[in-house]
């Protein structure tokens, strides 16, 4: 069998990681939620408690690597199945994380708010281009997590933690910066106009290079990482 | 036999130490190999290269003839889980055979199930709450069950209590007659393991100090035992590199082949010639071989 499809078995292999513990977080979040809008007496209230299992998403991404890639090489995986395996297995996992909120949203729609009139799923911008960009959003979001949580665990892997605490800082300091640009030429109107103009699919189109730039020098860096 | 394994003038620097200092061997087919050495003597680092797990500063490394390095056709032929190895959190025993089972091509899962009894291994508790002794054993049966073409055993008895060591040793043995592959055997236990060599490579500091035939290596020195005054008489102006006492009985262990003649003169002052042990020889060639590094602690304690 395909070496890089064996990968995503060796991810799948122990299911609690990238199934029952998304389930459980989106789960426990929406039975949280769903109990808060029931006690309090008013309706149409928007809940972020969908943004759950995303953050997990990032914690899936470093343990991939922290703790699935050292055994992969005792499997004699090479670094290149085990990052691709790997990447197909979050963009498998988003996948179906995007298809529980699309589904979750709808039947939202259906119910009024499962009942309670107010919102768990269907976050305004997210849906206002209709379900299938929502689960567009969803998907690229997931992804962006975990990728995200993969890049800083391979840069710790490489250079240690003083290396990725202070990259982190100085791109703190970048966003400051540019928030310091903007607000210094003004120019808030046409941020705000552009961010409008390209809507909620336009901006997640726009992540894709930043998240293929992040995927690329992921693989570069664990090209020369040790177990 | 045709070496599957070629190092040439391998060397590994780290940040302020030597790990592996121009070190050049090759490992051949179908054999026993161990790789002795105290700890920090580089044993894990070569390994590790060997397996395109860690990275040469300088050097060349070919196994069945090609760079291992991000070679899946050389890489799917070798196993070498590492005496710290880490599995994925939340992993039990299980999951690791299973998700092991995926990459060798020779995997036998009957094998793996009954070393797994043998172990008495608890495959369904988490790997991160297994004992040490518990946690070798892991990697000892994947080891076994991948009957990859060339196996590396780093230090694989660490925790495990006699009966379990020689468990691994028989079983190691038994599925080598069947199957015959390369093992290498990383080990500073050097009378434990010797039985198992077919050959030793003994690396100190970074360097390979011996690489030889056990056969031949222990043909280098005799233990030479009877009375107490005979043997000091015989092994007067040879190089003695153990004795041992008991009462009126001494063993003395001393270097260099034995002529027809020294066994004629054994023969006459009734002293017997017993086999050797590989620990003390190994430790006094080693220290041989460097007479101008500075004193250092023995090769095994």
């Amino acid at each position: 069998m395909n070496r890089t499809l064996s990968v995503v078995r060796l991810q799948l292999v122990n299911t609690q990681t990238f199934v029952w513990v998304p389930l459980l977080v989106l789960g426990g979040a929406f039975l949280v939620t769903m109990t808060i809008f029931a006690l309090l007496p008013v309706e149409g209230i928007v809940g972020g408690g969908a943004q759950a299992p995303m953050w997990y998403f990032l914690v899936v991404g470093v343990q991939s690597l922290t703790l699935t890639f050292p055994f992969s090489q005792a499997l004699s995986v090479t670094r290149r199945e085990f990052y691709l395996g790997t990447v197909l297995t979050a963009l498998l996992a988003s996948a179906a994380l995007a298809v529980t909120y699309v589904l979750g949203g709808l039947l939202e729609e259906a119910t009024g708010g499962f009942g309670t009139g107010s919102v768990f799923f269907q976050v305004p911008g997210v849906w206002s281009d209709g379900w299938a960009v929502a689960g567009l959003v969803y998907l690229v979001l997931s992804f962006a997590f975990f990728k995200v949580g993969f890049f800083c665990a391979v840069v710790y892997k490489r250079f240690g933690t003083l290396v990725l605490t202070a990259g982190l800082i100085v791109l703190a300091l970048l966003v400051l910066v540019a928030l310091w640009a903007i607000t210094r030429a003004e120019a808030w109107g046409q941020v705000a106009a552009w961010v409008a103009d390209a809507g909620v699919l336009g901006l997640t189109l726009w992540s894709l290079p930043v998240l293929a730039l992040l995927a690329l020098a992921s693989y570069g860096l664990l090209r020369r990482a040790l177990p | 036999m045709s070496s599957v394994i070629e190092v040439q003038n391998l060397t590994k620097r780290y940040r302020e130490t030597t790990a592996l200092d121009d070190v050049s061997f090759s490992i051949e087919q179908d054999a026993i190999y161990g790789l002795l050495g105290r700890n920090g003597a580089g044993k894990t680092t070569a390994m590790s290269i060997l397996t395109a797990q860690n990275f040469a500063t300088s050097g060349q490394v070919r196994v069945f003839g090609q760079a291992p390095f991000e070679n899946p056709a050389v890489l799917s032929r070798m196993c070498f889980v590492r005496e710290s190895q880490k599995y994925p959190d939340d992993a039990t025993g299980r999951h690791a055979l299973r998700m092991a089972r995926l990459f060798f091509p020779r995997w036998d899962e009957d094998l793996a199930q009954d070393l797994v009894e043998e172990f008495e291994l608890p495959v369904k508790r988490r790997i991160k709450k297994l004992s040490r002794g518990q946690l070798s054993a892991v990697g000892v049966i994947i080891g076994l069950a991948s009957r990859a073409e060339v196996t590396f055993f780093d230090e694989p008895y660490l925790g495990l209590d006699a009966v379990a060591r020689q468990l691994f040793y028989d079983r190691l043995l038994q599925d080598y007659a069947a199957h015959p592959r390369t093992v290498v055997l990383s080990s500073h236990l050097i009378d434990e393991v010797a039985p198992l060599l077919e050959r030793v490579l003994v690396i100190d500091r970074g360097r390979i100090l011996l690489d030889e035939d056990t056969d031949a290596l222990r043909g280098r020195a005799s233990a030479v035992v009877g009375s107490s005054a005979a043997v000091e008489d015989f092994v007067a102006g040879r190089e003695v590199i153990h004795t041992e006492r008991l009462g009126r009985v001494t063993s003395a262990t001393v270097l260099g082949g034995l002529s027809e003649q020294d066994r004629q003169r054994l023969r006459e002052a009734d002293l017997d010639v017993a086999p050797v042990s590989l620990q003390q020889l190994v430790v006094r060639l080693a220290r041989r071989a460097e007479d101008s590094a500075p004193k250092h602690q023995e090769l095994v304690p």
